[in-house]
């Protein structure tokens, strides 16, 4: 039945609402979210939910229990009505005429019967709709055609199933992807595997029975196993959580005899080997694991859930080994369990790179400081993670690529979608640049809808030809600093105040706080009522340069031409060519005078106060910077 | 005239009542035919024999394709084994008489039991309108519904109409993934008719119960090409039970902040739990892994209980181990007459398992691990 069929016959009604015969209003979001109607207090209604929608008999096809003799409408109506206490039962009595409801079972018993002839082969080639009571006929046959094919026996004592049991085996299997494994307590010999374990494992059955358990077991994960078979008092008892207070509870079983007979449960993890190489199994010369080279093994991780059991050793076959439990001589005791694999993703294994595309994975805090950095990233940039944690992105940044990507931001900041960048240098440990497209989107968590990080997949587009030795870069960089000097010196007249190197590079790593305060001001503007409140920092466009100019006057006018980038731990004599080149760069190309080149790109399309307000900050930010990570003694000036 | 109309009326009805007793005569032979216990079978209405003969040749189209050549190729190998290993083999179908396939079909028969009684949960075969064709009749346990009242209905009407959007893009198969067997794993709400002592209720008084499916999909080309999911379900646990060193319980506040950890986190991860309070689990998971939290976090959200994937949480100071959460939202306890101190608002319990040992122990890949590294 199509859900078609499930809205006809009378759907279901969520929570009860009035019983009209309507579909529930499903939700159209393309992505798995939160709906918007859900606040955090609904949220605890439904996880406390148990309100069931009263469902209407009909949709049950009536009641089972009854006989097809009793006309259906009026079974149902005597159903309804005896539902004393069902408001709303009753309401649909009266608003729904007696034809609708028997309509409906007509549509459905149409259907159904459509249904059967689109399966029977014979009905099929029919063109013209065939009647009720031959496709009922036909079916009738084609049932007694296949039961005749099938292998059947009938016994009366043989509960039936409706599936043939082979079939069924196969059909869990395949759905599980599991295997059933029984090991014996004492020393894990493998007492019984299924089949199953051939195309989840690779090794056969045979290589497996009477084997141990530990065999295929990662070393580290001995322990768990051992401690999850045995019986010992030495080993943690079982704690249960308590599903109403949330808290564990001690459970105060006696731990020997209880734990092992029916019923302890057993859940646990862990890595079993599996056979890449399909070999023939012979038996008396192969062993299982200890002839194979251990490093080329390959692990997967199962998790194992089962039961412990208990047999009476007289009752087994004892095939030789003989020698008993030691706990208990007389019982046997065995973990039965399923093995099942998930593979939700993929772990990378150590030294794999996957080939194509190139690409790694950073985090960054709102105001573009990396919180994370992908392993992969050295291979590519140069740097080790730990370099790079902490600092700006906007550090490394190319200074063409700036105002598109601070941009990016703003936008990444306000919208739950990804956001692409074009493609941009990032400057690597050495001095080069990487040509990178990046991916961006803001992590929302999903319960307080806040952002809490952005993620950025970058993929490598291009590596700059060749990577230069340092001495190579500073050559190359000093002789491109005589030519820009001039262009420097004109910017330098052209921006006010602003001013030299040690201003500018710390402004490179200040432009994403900046981004992240606009967004900060932004919510807070919008929270608040506003009201037409003047900020104390309103001030005409035209005055913004002076201002700027005053303040700037405060900052330490260094002549430096080139420093450390504030920010980097290394102390150590760091390429000092970068350093100079990034601040070279950012000059050069600023030479228009407004407030966007000399604070930051697109910040006129914010209104003056915030405008206003973010230079002071921005300012400020590096004032504090200023204050903190740079040490003038130790600068470095160019010869 | 009168007379006449009466006699027509007579007639008809007549010719009704015939029809009707014909057409009863075929549904009763259509439910002897159905595999089911006799009992069973005479208590089926009409539109249940049709549903469940739907099923049955449903399922026998499905499995022809799935059992009919690979059973062959499986023996086939098995003999093989059988000739090199010198071992028996019943498994062999050399030669085999009734009474051997009995005994298979039986040992079959009880494997499966065991296997899913172990597995805790029942088997689904859906169809790609959602159409449940089979349950394993182990189903009544778990939804108080048994297999036959179940069978051929749509899953769309048992489950939570919130969850609806997610099947259906479950159900979803293209081509290719059908080939390759794609594998499906969700979380989703159905009815439940059964008591808290675990005996059937009828289904006005159903509660929603969160099942774990997992599976893959499966395609049968001959006749015609029919394709569906095969899936476990397994109703989620609300009480666990730990006995590894290797798993440590935590509690976090909806934001998914930890609020509360269990000491064990100090040996398997590194961190003391007064210092993960009130950090966020996206702080320190590897980012490459934020989705399969995020999915985690919405379902805890919406359905109340989950199971994560495999994630990677990072180890304090550098490195990180392979997780598996288990989590449930822990309903809000009000201080009461019975118990006037205990307060608690609505929170999430997990219980993770660790799974791999601490890897990359050297690597610092967050700024969190840099700053643990040098501060003592």
């Amino acid at each position: 039945m199509s859900a078609r069929n499930a809205a006809a016959g009378g759907g279901d009604r969520a929570r009860g609402e009035p019983a009209e015969d309507v579909l529930v209003e499903e939700n159209q979001s393309g992505s798995v979210s939160l709906p918007s109607l859900m606040t955090p207090s609904s949220a605890a209604c439904m996880s406390l939910s148990m309100e069931m929608p009263r469902k209407r008999k009909g949709s049950l096809d009536n009641q089972d229990t009854k006989s097809s003799s009793i006309p259906d409408a009026d079974m149902e109506d005597i159903q309804n009505r005896s539902d004393g206490e069902d408001q709303n039962v009753k309401i649909k009595c009266f608003r729904e005429p007696h034809s609708q409801i028997e309509k409906r079972r007509r549509d459905k018993m149409n259907n159904l019967i459509d249904e059967l002839s689109a399966m029977i082969p014979t009905c099929n080639p029919m063109s013209r709709k065939l009647d009720k009571l031959t496709v009922l006929r036909m079916a009738v046959q084609h049932l007694k055609s296949l039961k005749g094919s099938a292998s059947s026996f009938s016994e009366a004592n043989f509960k039936p199933s409706f599936l043939p049991n082979e079939e069924l085996k196969h059909l869990v299997l395949k759905a599980a992807d599991g295997f059933l494994f029984v090991v014996g307590c004492d020393r894990g010999k493998i007492v019984f595997v299924s089949e199953s374990v051939t195309k989840i494992l690779n090794y056969s059955r045979a290589e497996l029975i009477g084997q141990s358990l530990f065999d295929y077991i990662h070393p580290k994960d001995m322990g768990k196993v051992k401690e999850q078979l045995s019986a010992s008092e030495l080993y943690p008892r079982e704690r249960l959580i308590d599903a109403k207070t949330g808290l564990q509870v001690q459970a105060d079983l006696p731990v020997s005899a209880a734990r092992l007979c029916s019923g302890a449960r057993r859940s646990f993890f862990c890595r079993m080997k599996y056979n890449k190489i399909f070999i023939k199994v012979e038996e008396k010369e192969f062993q299982a694991s200890t002839s194979k080279k251990k490093e080329s093994q390959k692990y997967c991780t199962v998790h194992c859930t089962g039961y412990m059991r208990s047999w009476p050793t007289s009752h087994l076959e004892m095939d030789g080994d003989g020698e008993p439990d030691k706990q208990d001589s007389s019982y046997y005791s065995c973990l039965v369990a399923v093995g099942r694999i998930h593979s939700h993703s993929s772990p990378q294994v150590n030294g794999e790179v996957r080939v194509k595309p190139i690409e790694f994975i950073t985090r960054f805090a709102m105001d573009g400081k990396f919180t994370f950095v992908d392993q992969r990233a050295t291979t590519i940039l140069g740097y080790l993670p730990q370099e790079l944690l902490g600092t700006s992105c906007y550090e490394y940044f190319h200074q063409d690529d700036l105002p598109h990507l601070a941009d990016k931001h703003r936008k990444v900041l306000r919208s739950k979608d990804k956001i692409e960048t074009d493609c941009y240098k990032f400057k690597t440990k050495f001095g080069s640049f990487v040509t990178l497209q990046s991916q961006w989107f803001s992590f929302v968590n999903p319960w307080t809808k806040e952002v809490e990080y952005i993620v950025s997949t970058n993929t490598v587009i291009s590596y700059d030809p060749g990577r230069t030795s340092r001495s190579e870069v500073k050559s190359e960089l000093s002789s491109s600093s005589k030519t820009s000097e001039e262009d420097g010196n004109k910017s330098l007249q052209v921006i006010l105040g602003i001013s030299t190197t040690p201003g500018a590079m710390i402004y490179a790593g200040s432009i994403g706080t900046q981004i992240a305060n606009e967004l900060l001001d932004f919510n807070r503007m919008n929270s608040s009522s506003s009201s037409g409140s003047i900020s104390p920092f309103s001030l005409p466009q035209d005055k913004c340069p002076q201002t700027h100019n005053q303040i700037s006057n405060n900052m330490p006018n260094g002549g430096a031409t080139d420093m450390e980038i504030p920010g980097k731990s290394s102390s150590e004599d760091e390429p000092q060519g970068a350093a100079f080149s990034g601040g070279e760069s950012l000059m050069v190309e600023n030479s228009q005078l407004d407030l966007d080149s000399v604070v930051g790109p697109g910040l006129s399309s914010l209104s003056n106060d915030e405008a206003a307000m973010a230079v002071i900050m921005s300012l400020l930010e590096t004032d504090t910077n200023l204050g903190e990570a740079v040490d003038f003694e130790e600068m470095h000036w160019s010869s | 005239m009168k007379a006449d109309k009466e006699k027509r009326r007579m007639i008809s009805r007549d010719a009704a009542r015939r029809r009707r007793r014909v057409e009863s005569e075929v549904f009763a032979e259509l439910s002897r035919l159905l595999p089911l216990q006799q009992s069973v079978q005479d208590h089926l209405d009409k539109p249940s024999v049709i549903r469940l003969t739907l099923s049955y040749i449903r399922m026998h189209t499905l499995l022809k394709g799935i059992t009919g050549k690979k059973a062959e190729a499986s023996h086939a190998v098995k003999c093989e084994q059988v000739m090199e290993s010198g071992e028996e083999w019943r498994g062999c179908d050399r030669g085999r008489d009734d009474e051997e396939k009995k005994t298979d079909d039986v040992e079959a028969s009880e494997e499966t039991n065991m296997f899913l009684r172990i597995l805790e949960g029942f088997l689904i075969v859906l169809s790609t309108e959602g159409d449940m064709i089979y349950l394993s009749d182990n189903v009544s346990k778990y939804m108080g519904l048994t297999q036959t009242e179940l069978m051929g209905h749509n899953i769309f009407e048992f489950t939570h109409p919130c969850d609806h959007e997610e099947i259906r893009n479950n159900l979803r198969l293209t081509a290719e993934e059908v080939w390759c067997g794609a594998k499906r794993d969700f979380v989703m709400r159905i009815k439940g008719a059964l008591t808290h002592r675990g005996r059937s209720s009828n289904l006005k008084s159903a509660t929603w119960k969160v099942l774990h499916c997992q599976g893959r999909a499966k395609v049968c080309v001959a006749p015609s090409s029919v394709s569906c999911l095969l899936l476990t379900c397994q109703p989620l646990p609300l009480s666990h039970t730990l006995l590894s060193t290797h798993t440590f319980t935590s509690q976090h506040s909806m934001d998914m902040r930890f609020t509360y950890c269990d000491q064990r986190i100090t040996l398997l991860l590194g961190y003391s739990t007064e210092e993960l309070l009130g950090r966020s689990i996206y702080d320190l998971c590897h980012t490459l892994d934020t989705n399969c939290l995020t999915k985690n976090h919405l379902n805890l959200c919406l359905k109340s209980q989950s199971v994560s994937g495999q994630y990677r949480m990072l180890v304090r100071g550098g490195g990180y181990v392979w997780v598996e959460s288990h989590s449930a939202v822990i309903p809000s306890v009000r201080p009461s007459k019975s118990r006037p101190g205990a307060h608690q608002p609505l929170c999430i319990l997990c219980v993770t398992y660790v799974l791999s040992g601490v890897e990359e122990p050297s690597l610092q890949l967050s700024l969190d691990q840099t700053v643990h590294r040098y501060l003592r």
